[in-house]
């Protein structure tokens, strides 16, 4: 039966195809088996009539090459004097290149130690042509010397646009990789901090750098993260979030598995403490795993200020979670199911702005919660000239208006209003969007349970939670499994003097972060003066 | 499949076995802020419940009207009659908050309080309202007294009862259970506050009572209504409130007049209190003693003694502790001489004291509590003279 499916669908595929777009293959053909004059109309053959490839004859010394190179991807300006200069009128001007050993010491000495690489099939060179190399094939020569000129056209470091603080480091990554490993690499001076590197996206072909602590993290973490990257199977990758997507132990919740950050000393202060960073090309969204339900309670702001404000504003985020979470629907449901719970006076409040209101309140709250959404989602892909007007219309019209017209109570203006501004809360987007979710399910249930269903749906969201594992990590822990030692940055901030061990569920290899140390006093003055 | 079968139980029961159906949109409810049981001409009891105007009480949507609708309904039970009332009102009435109980003086003299089981009974009723008796008018009457304090009364009287406790000590603060507790100890009697309606009940029933400075009517807490077993027999006045506060460690704070010379009195606010009956038999007489420690401070004084010295100190704690003293026998000598009833609990206090011979006597408690002896051991202690320690009047004198 399956086999007779799998037939069926080959066929299929195959007959989608139409003969002239047939896909070309770079097969591994070794230059010394192709002779000078057919190189050419391999290459061209195996990249079609694409526009942007050139393949120039010129002149290498006294020797005859060809050079091979995608115009729109190198820099054709650095091109140009290098053809000049370095190629074709070497130092030495009569040098003719004969053989491999020759070639290479003709590379080393123009373009450096590191500037040039040999290559000796054909594969190898359509891949390095790709990734914004030139191939130089010099006759009578069973290699090719292959040039880096690669383009980097793209964004500087700027500053984090989604997780911004107040103080601390501004620099944010970008889509460039090597510019971001650059900046983890500024920050860890530390030989053991080792990125390997894997090809992910069968099409696209896209760099993915998995980056560790040697020492630090968990080798079985490790193997699994270098495991499950491997088994990839996918025709492209554009975001870090199709890999988290891939890799992640279970895919059906609404909690991220993995937690994804644009600041650099956040991925820092992460790989220290034993975690595994997964950096894409292509995108300034990093990769932290694995991940727990408190990190999406973490700012990197919170080491950088003082740790009593910090452990305060800890806990605002966790009240603002259950405010975003629960506010609508403890509405809905008290009002609808439990009015004993108010006092009179407030109780009274909201009977008489409700007088006229024509919807029951789980209604009301729909509308509201609703035109949130989507007053929040047209704010995000309006074009930007739009801006003022989609405020306006959205604050105004719907909020102000809607409340006059009677449609809606002015409570529930505020109970929008609430939960909207707590959900924004987190320093981490992907994990607010879960909450908004879930609310919507709690305004459910509490229309028709009352608190007794938003009880229910939150026992069945722990229950869920415990149950979800971030690479073999619980993801409530260090909360359950109670870990004592690792309490000491979890709804508090301690000083940092005192966060003298690595988080212990993450089992890293080596527990000590550093000694364990007082606060810091100033010197203890001895009797009698200072000096003798 | 087992496990969804499972699932699937679990659900079910989840949902079959909660029991909480009472779905009901909030505009479609009224809040019940007070109830006033009458005795009935036809039926047993005629109930009366005030149902709030919401709209009325937010000053934002006020439109002038009036702030509850009152209506009475007559039947055996209060329960068939708490869901008659859609015989009057358009929404679904929310008992829940209920602040007020109102008794009719009649309902009381005659006993007929079995309606309380119902109020206990019922799982919408909180057991927080206050029980009131309305001396020498109809309850209903007390409910249908308008004022400006948040409009409704039994609103208005919730609030006015609890600073009345909490200031001066003019209110028992009985609620529900411990009426229950009072009427079923032996060595016990039950009390309630009794508040009686100032002015023509006509006017107050309407919006226009709130446009003068004095009310044309007004619901003012009155005195001590005291309590034989289930029948109310006989009113005490306030003074009498504050002393059974004291007696039984209820007080919070209040303020004691002292005459310190010819005509010259002096006021001190007592701030702490702390009473501690010691009961003993001798034979056949009881013998309770009664000891109080208070702290307090002067908050007035007509006598400018020399207020930075030890002794005057002294003298003070001296006249407010004989005053007090006196005040605390004169009342318990009242209920001896003239109603025999042990509304202290004296008796409660001797049953876990000496249970033994508290047993042998408990059927004839009152007669005993009559006959006791009763000491009073008040000690109280100035701590401070407000803000000024001479008075200005010494500097007049000379």
């Amino acid at each position: 039966m399956k086999k007779f499916l799998k037939k069926l669908l080959s066929i299929n595929s195959k007959k989608q195809i139409p003969s002239n777009a047939k896909p070309t293959k770079a097969e591994e053909i070794e230059m010394k088996k192709i002779s000078f004059e057919t190189v050419k109309d391999e290459i061209k053959r195996i990249f079609g009539n694409t526009a942007d490839l050139k393949a120039d004859d010129i002149l290498v010394g006294k020797s005859e090459a060809i050079i091979f190179y995608l115009d729109t991807v190198i820099n054709t300006d650095f091109l140009k004097d290098m053809l000049g200069q370095t190629l074709e009128n070497p130092v030495e001007q009569d040098i003719r290149i004969t053989s491999e050993d020759e070639l290479r010491a003709f590379g080393k000495k123009a373009f450096g130690v590191s500037g040039y690489k040999l290559i000796n099939t054909i594969s190898e060179m359509i891949e390095t042509i790709l990734e914004g190399r030139i191939a130089v094939v010099i006759k009578g020569v069973p290699a090719a010397l292959t040039i880096s000129f690669i383009n980097s056209e793209g964004r500087t470091v700027s500053e984090p646009t989604t997780q911004t603080v107040v103080r601390g480091p501004k620099d944010a990554f970008v889509e460039d990789i090597s510019t971001n490993i650059n900046l983890i690499r500024k920050r860890i001076k530390n030989h053991n901090l080792q990125f390997e590197k894997f090809k992910v996206g069968n099409e696209t072909r896209t760099s993915v750098y998995v980056g560790s602590v040697k020492g630090v993290v968990n080798d079985k973490i490790l193997e699994e993260v270098q495991k499950r990257i491997k088994d990839i199977n996918i025709s492209a990758i554009f975001e870090s979030a199709n890999i988290e997507e891939l890799i992640q132990d279970k895919s059906a919740t609404v909690f991220p598995l993995a937690l994804n950050t644009e600041r650099p000393d956040s991925v820092c202060s992460a790989l220290l403490d034993g975690k595994i960073a997964i950096i894409t090309d292509g995108t300034p969204f990093i990769l932290l795993v694995p991940a727990v339900l408190t990190d999406f309670f973490n700012s990197s702001e919170d080491n950088y200020q003082n740790y009593f404000m910090s452990s305060f504003i800890r806990m605002i985020r966790y009240l603002s979670f259950m405010i975003g979470l629960l506010m609508p629907s403890a509405y809905v449901g008290v009002l609808t199911f439990h009015p004993e719970l108010l006092p009179t006076t407030l109780l009274l409040s909201v009977i008489a702005q409700r007088e006229g209101v024509p919807f029951p309140a789980v209604i009301e709250v729909f509308i509201m919660e609703i035109t949130f959404e989507i007053l929040r989602e047209a704010g995000v892909r309006m074009p930007r000239a739009v801006g003022q007007t989609v405020s306006i219309v959205g604050a105004l019209v719907i909020g102000q208006a809607a409340a006059e017209a009677g449609i809606i109570s002015n409570i529930m203006v505020i109970i929008v209003a609430i939960t909207a501004i707590a959900n924004f809360v987190f320093p981490n987007y992907s994990f607010a969007n879960a909450s908004r979710l879930i609310r919507f399910v709690l305004i459910i249930v509490a229309s028709i349970l009352g608190l007794y269903g938003v009880l229910l749906v939150l026992i069945f969201m722990v229950a869920h939670l415990s149950s979800l594992r971030s690479f073999g990590v619980p993801y409530l822990a260090p909360v359950a499994p109670f870990i004592v030692e690792d309490q000491k940055d979890v709804f508090i901030r301690t000083p940092i003097w005192f966060q003298n061990k690595r988080p212990a569920y993450l089992s890293p290899s080596n527990t000590d972060k550093q000694k364990p140390q007082g606060s810091p006093s100033p010197p203890k003055q001895t009797k009698g003066g200072s000096g003798s | 499949m087992k496990l969804y079968g499972k699932l699937i139980i679990s659900v079910l029961i989840v949902f079959l076995l909660s029991g909480c159906w009472d779905r009901k949109e909030l505009s479609e409810i009224k809040l019940v802020s007070g109830m006033a049981v009458d005795r009935g001409d036809d039926g047993k009891y005629k109930v009366t419940v005030e149902a709030l105007n919401a709209a009325e009480l937010n000053s934002r949507t006020s439109g002038g009207y009036a702030p509850a609708l009152v209506e009475t309904i007559e039947g055996e039970t209060l329960s068939e009659i708490s869901h008659q009332f859609s015989q009057y009102y358009a929404q679904y009435l929310v008992f829940s908050h209920m602040k007020l109980l109102v008794i009719g003086e009649d309902v009381a003299r005659t006993g007929m309080i079995d309606f309380i089981d119902y109020l206990e009974r019922n799982r919408e009723l909180r057991d927080d309202f206050k029980i009131l008796i309305a001396k020498d008018s109809k309850a209903s009457d007390v409910l249908k007294v308008t004022n400006l304090y948040r409009k409704s009364s039994s609103l208005k009287l919730s609030t006015q009862l609890e600073n009345m406790f909490q200031d001066w000590g003019g209110d028992p603060d009985m609620r529900i259970n411990d009426f229950i507790n009072d009427i079923t100890l032996e060595g016990k009697e039950a009390i309630l506050n009794a508040v009686v309606v100032k002015g023509d009940k006509k006017v107050g029933a309407t919006v226009e009572n709130m446009n003068n400075v004095t009310p044309e009517a007004i619901v003012l807490v009155d005195s001590l209504g005291i309590f034989d077993k289930k029948k109310l027999v006989g009113f005490l006045p306030l003074e009498d409130t504050r002393v059974y506060l004291w007696i039984t460690n209820k007080f919070k704070n209040t303020t004691l007049t002292v005459q310190c010379g010819e005509d010259e009195y002096s006021a001190v606010r007592i701030i702490h209190s702390s009473t501690d009956v010691q009961t003993k038999m001798d034979g056949v007489t009881p013998e309770f003693n009664i000891n109080i420690k208070a702290e307090g401070y002067i908050e007035g004084t007509q006598c400018y003694k020399a207020l930075d010295k030890i002794e005057t100190f002294k003298k003070y704690e001296d006249l407010v502790s004989k005053d007090a003293s006196e005040k605390i026998k004169s009342t318990v000598e009242k209920l001896q001489k003239e109603y025999e009833l042990d509304i202290f609990g004296f008796g409660e206090i001797m049953r876990r004291q000496h249970n033994a011979q508290f047993e042998k006597i408990k059927n004839d408690w009152n007669q005993y509590f009559s006959e006791a002896k009763v000491n009073v051991d008040f000690e109280f202690i100035l701590r401070r003279t407000g803000i000024r320690s001479d008075s200005f009047l010494d500097e007049v004198e000379k």
